[in-house]
C-alpha cells in the first residue's frame, strides 16, 4: 500500500509507502526537501499539509513542532507518514524550467543495436503508436526480464525525437542488467519501460552560457541536451567537454565535430585520459576536469555546468568548478551509479544541498 | 487546487528585504563602518541566501509556546522536589560550571549578534543576526531560570555573572567570547556561528543534555531541547556565512582560512572544560570525551571539511593534535581542579573506584598508565589526612588562559607543553603552537589579556591571600573544597539516607 504525495510549489508527485516517512520517500525519488537532524528535533523539515491526513509521528519533538503548528496542519517530514494521499507545501524553490511531465509506462521494440565503442552499445527502441514526452537529460527505467528492479538509462536522442529512443549502455563487469543487454538483447525484442524520470534538465529561462561534462556512457544526457539547444536555435555559448580513456571509447566525435562546424556558438572539447591513447590522437589529454580547467584558464564564473558520468568524474569536476568560481546554484548533475559506487558513498555534511 | 501563490522564499524576501536603503545624507561607509575593515570583500549583498525564513510574528508565537512548555516542566520539577531524583549531588558541580562558564557566553553571544544586527550592510544578514540575538538572550534567561531552582538547595550558584568576570578558570570562556566580540563582524560570526555553533556545538550539547538525562536532571534536559530547536537556525547561519564569504570574492579565502584555524583552536581549548565535565563531573557519563570527539569532530567535522575543501579550504591547523589530545585533556584538567579545589566555585572529588574502572575502559591507552596513579596517590593522601591543595598559583597560557597543564601528547605525554615568544621586550607563554600562532598574528591584542593569576599577584583581586581573593570572587567557604564533607554532601545524605559517592578507602 502506498500513497501519492504532491509537493508544492514544485508540483511534483512522489509515492510514499505505508510506514515510510515523507522525507525518506522524497529523497529516494530525487526530490530535495530541507532537513537536518533527521529525527524530529530540529524542525528544519517542517511543511504545511494542504490536503489529506498525516500521522505526525511520536518522534516529533514538542519543541520542534509546537501544538499550535500541529493544529495549523504542519508536520515534520522526517517523522510524518501519510494516512491518505497528500498535498504538502515545502520550503523549496520552484523550478521554472521543470516541465513536470508525468511518468507513464511504454512498450518499446528494439530496432537497432549499434556498437558505439568496445564497451558501449547504443540500443534504439521504437515506441509503437505512442510518443514519449521528456526533457533532455531525463532517464527511463527499463524493465529487464528476470530482474526485480528496473535499471535507469538516460535518453540520448533529442527530445524532439519522441518515438525512437536511444540508450547508450556501457558493460559494467558483473552488472546483471548491462550484461543481459550486451549479451542477450536482440533486434526485434520488446522491452517494458517507464519514463521520464529525474531532475536533470536544461535551465533555459536565463541566458547564462552552458558547459556540459560527459564521461563514458554519461555522454547520453549531455548529447540530448546539446542537440535540444542547437535544434531550438538557442544562440548562447555552449561547450561540451567529453571525457574518454582513448580514441576508441570517444564515441559520437564525428557528430559533434559536424555540429561545431555548423554552429558558431558550439565548442566541442574532447579529452583522453589514457593509459592506452592511440598515437594519432592530437587533442587534449588528461582527465576531463583538467582538460576543461586548462581550456577555460581556470575561470568558469558566469557559466552554468551540467555534469553526467561516474561519481568520481563528477566529484572532480565539482571541485574544479568551485575553485574556478562556479558554485552550487549553477551546477546540475546526474551521477551514474553502479551498485559498487553506491556503497562507496561517503558521509555527507549539510553544507551543500544538491551536490 | 488553490491558485498559485508565492513560494516561501519570495514571501520572506518581501517581508525582510528592501527594509534597508542606500543612504544619501550620510555615506554608506559611515553608516556601516565595521563591515569593510577586516578585508572581506562583498560584491553583492543581494546574493545572501536567507538561512531560515522566520518572521517576527511567527517567531514570538514559537518562542512563547516553547517558554510555556519549559516553564511548566520547571514548575513541576520544583513542586516535586526534582533535585532529590538526581543521581548524586556531586553532579551539581557540572551544573555550577555550566551556569558560571557557559550561560554568560550565551549572553556575550547575544551582545555580539545584536551588534551585527545593526552593522552588517546587507539587510538579509542583519535580520538573521537580530533573530539570533534574541535567541541567545532567551537561552541565557531560561538557563538562569532553570538552574535557579538548584540555587535554593545547593551552594555555588548564587552569582554567575559576577564570577564570570573575575574567577581564574572562568577567564577561559570570558577571554574566548571577548576575543570574538572585539573582532570585526565577519570574524565574530565565523567564530561563534561557524567554529563554535557548527563545528563544536554537539560536543557541548551531547554531554550536557544527555548527561543531564543520565543523571535525573529533567529540568536541564528540557531547556536543552528548547535551545536545540533554535540551534538548527544558528548552525545554518554559520554555514551560510562561510559560503557567502567564499563565493563573494576569491580574496576572502585566505582570511576565512586564518579565522577557521584560529577559532577552531580557541573553541577547542575552551571545550577542555567540557571534556572534564563529561568524564569526571557527571556521576553517570553517557559517552566519554574521546568517543564524542571521534563522532562529532573526526567523523562529522571531517565530512564538513571534506565538502569545504572544494572551496580551497583545508582542515584547521593542529586538528591532528586535538585528536591526539582527546586521550588526555579531561584527565589533565580534572587534575588541575582537584589540586586547586580550595579555589573553585564547585566541589571537586576524586574519581570513585567505579568511575576509574569506566575511565580505564574508555581510555585503555592512557588512563591506567598516566592518570590513575595520580588519583590513587591523592586518595591515599586523603585517607592518611596528608592531602593538601596547591599553595601556589598556576602559570596561564597568554591566549586560551587555561593553566599550563597540557602535555606533549605526540612525543612525551609526561612533559608539559611550553611555548614562548618575545614581544616588545617581554616574554609571553603559551600552552601550544596553536595559541602561540594566534598571539603572533595579533600580538597587540593579546598583550592586553587580563590574566587572573597576574592580576592576583599585582594585587588587583581583593588581596594577597586565598580567602581575600575568594571573597572578591564572592565565593563563600561552603562553595569551595572537596565534595565529601561539604554542605551539599551533608544535605544529600540527609535527604537520601544513603550515599552514592563511595568514600575512598
Amino acid at each position: 500500500m502506498s500513497y501519492e504525495v504532491t509537493i508544492e510549489p514544485l508540483g511534483v508527485t512522489i509515492e510514499v509507502e505505508e510506514d515510510q516517512n515523507i522525507l525518506d520517500a522524497a529523497l529516494r525519488q530525487g526530490v530535495y526537501l530541507p532537513h537536518a537532524c533527521g529525527h524530529g528535533l530540529c524542525g528544519t523539515c517542517k511543511v504545511d499539509v494542504l490536503e489529506g491526513d498525516v500521522e505526525i509521528g511520536d518522534e516529533a519533538s514538542p519543541f520542534a513542532l509546537l501544538d499550535f503548528e500541529r493544529d495549523e496542519g504542519k508536520c515534520l517530514t522526517c517523522c510524518a507518514k501519510p494516512e491518505s494521499d497528500l498535498v504538502i507545501e515545502a520550503d523549496v524553490e520552484e523550478e521554472p524550467d521543470a516541465a513536470n511531465i508525468p511518468v507513464r509506462d511504454f512498450t518499446g521494440k528494439v530496432v537497432k543495436i549499434e556498437k558505439l565503442t568496445p564497451r558501449i552499445v547504443g540500443v534504439f527502441l521504437e515506441i509503437e503508436g505512442d510518443e514519449v514526452e521528456f526533457q533532455a537529460g531525463q532517464y527511463a527505467n527499463l524493465h529487464i526480464p528476470g530482474l526485480d528492479t528496473p535499471r535507469p538509462f538516460s535518453m540520448a536522442q533529442s527530445p524532439n525525437e519522441k518515438t525512437i529512443l536511444e540508450f547508450d549502455v556501457a558493460l559494467i563487469p558483473g552488472g546483471e542488467g548491462t550484461t543481459w543487454i550486451h549479451n542477450e538483447l536482440k533486434v526485434g525484442d520488446t522491452l517494458e519501460l517507464s519514463a521520464p524520470y529525474g531532475h536533470f534538465f536544461l535551465r533555459t529561462s536565463d541566458d547564462k552560457p552552458m558547459a556540459f561534462f560527459g564521461g563514458g556512457s554519461g555522454l547520453a544526457s549531455p548529447k540530448s541536451m546539446v542537440l535540444d539547444l542547437l535544434e531550438s536555435g538557442d544562440t548562447r555559448e555552449v561547450i561540451l567537454y567529453q571525457g574518454a580513456r582513448n580514441l576508441e571509447e570517444l564515441y559520437y566525435k564525428d557528430l559533434f565535430e559536424e555540429l561545431e562546424a555548423k554552429h558558431d556558438n558550439f565548442t566541442y572539447v574532447p579529452g583522453l585520459s589514457g593509459p592506452d591513447i592511440e598515437p594519432e590522437w592530437e587533442g587534449a589529454t588528461g582527465y576531463i576536469h583538467e582538460v576543461a580547467k586548462e581550456h577555460m584558464k581556470g575561470k568558469f564564473e558566469g557559466y552554468r555546468a551540467y555534469m553526467c558520468g561516474p561519481p568520481m568524474m563528477i566529484d572532480a569536476c565539482i571541485t574544479m568548478l568551485m575553485r574556478a568560481r562556479l558554485f552550487e546554484k549553477d551546477m546540475f548533475m546526474e551521477k551514474f551509479f553502479s551498485a559498487a559506487d553506491a556503497e562507496a558513498e561517503s558521509k555527507k555534511s549539510p553544507l551543500f544541498r544538491n551536490i | 487546487m488553490p491558485s498559485k501563490k508565492l513560494n516561501l522564499r519570495k514571501r520572506y524576501e518581501l517581508l525582510t528585504r528592501g527594509m534597508g536603503w542606500e543612504t544619501t545624507h550620510q555615506k554608506m561607509d559611515d553608516v556601516f563602518p565595521y563591515d569593510t575593515f577586516e578585508g572581506i570583500k562583498i560584491t553583492d549583498w543581494d546574493k545572501w541566501e536567507d538561512p531560515f525564513r522566520l518572521t517576527m510574528d511567527a517567531y514570538w508565537k514559537f518562542q512563547a509556546e516553547k517558554e510555556r512548555k519549559l516553564y511548566a516542566v520547571i514548575d513541576s520539577f520544583a513542586q516535586n522536589n526534582g533535585q532529590t531524583n538526581l543521581a548524586d549531588a556531586s553532579y551539581l558541580s557540572a551544573i555550577k560550571l555550566f551556569i558560571t562558564g557557559v550561560t554568560p557566553i550565551e549572553y556575550a553571544a547575544h551582545r555580539g549578534f545584536a551588534h551585527l544586527g545593526r552593522h552588517f550592510r546587507g539587510d538579509g544578514a542583519r535580520i538573521a543576526c537580530q533573530m539570533q540575538a534574541i535567541d541567545e538572550l532567551r537561552h541565557q534567561q531560561t538557563q538562569v531560570h532553570t538552574i535557579s531552582h538548584y540555587n535554593k538547595h545547593f551552594d555555588g550558584l548564587h552569582d554567575p555573572f559576577h564570577q564570570f568576570d573575575r574567577v581564574w578558570y572562568l577567564s577561559v570562556p570570558k577571554a574566548f567570547s571577548e576575543d570574538a566580540l572585539s573582532a570585526g563582524p565577519f570574524e565574530f560570526i565565523t567564530s561563534i556561528s561557524f567554529a563554535f555553533e557548527y563545528v563544536l556545538t554537539n560536543l557541548l550539547f551531547v554531554p550536557f543534555m544527555s548527561g543531564a538525562a543520565y543523571n535525573g536532571d529533567m529540568a536541564t534536559v528540557t531547556f536543552g531541547f528548547s535551545a536545540q530547536s533554535d540551534e538548527s537556525r544558528h548552525m545554518t547561519l554559520g554555514l551560510e556565512i562561510i559560503k557567502f564569504m567564499l563565493e563573494q570574492h576569491e580574496d576572502n579565502l585566505p582570511i576565512v582560512q586564518r579565522w577557521m584555524d584560529k577559532h577552531f583552536w580557541r573553541a577547542y581549548r575552551l571545550l577542555a572544560l567540557v571534556a572534564t565535565m563529561q568524564d569526571y563531573m557527571l556521576t553517570n557519563s553517557p559517552m566519554s570525551w574521546k568517543e564524542a570527539w571521534d563522532v562529532y569532530f573526526v567523523e562529522n567535522g571531517g565530512a564538513l571539511f571534506e565538502d569545504l575543501s572544494r572551496y580551497g579550504l583545508r582542515m584547521p591547523k593542529y586538528h591532528e593534535l586535538a585528536t591526539a589530545e582527546a586521550d588526555h585533556i579531561s584527565h589533565q584538567v580534572w587534575s588541575v581542579f582537584c589540586s586547586l579545589g580550595n579555589a573553585t566555585g564547585f566541589h571537586t572529588f576524586l574519581p570513585t573506584e567505579e568511575k576509574m574502572a569506566w575511565l580505564s575502559e574508555k581510555y585503555p591507552d592512557t588512563f591506567d598508565k598516566y592518570y590513575r596513579p595520580r588519583f590513587e596517590y591523592w586518595a591515599k593522601q586523603q585517607a592518611e589526612g596528608t592531602f593538601e591543595f596547591q599553595k601556589g598559583l598556576p602559570q596561564l597560557c597568554q591566549v586560551c588562559q587555561v593553566p599550563m597543564v597540557f602535555t606533549e601528547v605526540q612525543t612525551d605525554p609526561m612533559q608539559i607543553s611550553y611555548r614562548v615568544t618575545e614581544h616588545g621586550g617581554d616574554k609571553y607563554h603559551f600552552c601550544s603552537d596553536g595559541c602561540k600562532d594566534i598571539f603572533e598574528y595579533e600580538p597587540e591584542k593579546y598583550v592586553q589579556a587580563w590574566l587572573p593569576v597576574h592580576q592576583i599577584y599585582q594585587g588587583n583581586c581583593g588581596g594577597a591571600t586565598i580567602p581575600e581573593v575568594l571573597e572578591w570572587y564572592k565565593f563563600s567557604p561552603d562553595d569551595t573544597g572537596d565534595y565529601i564533607g561539604s554542605r551539599d554532601h551533608a544535605r544529600w545524605q540527609e535527604w537520601k539516607g544513603t550515599d552514592a559517592m563511595v568514600k575512598q578507602a
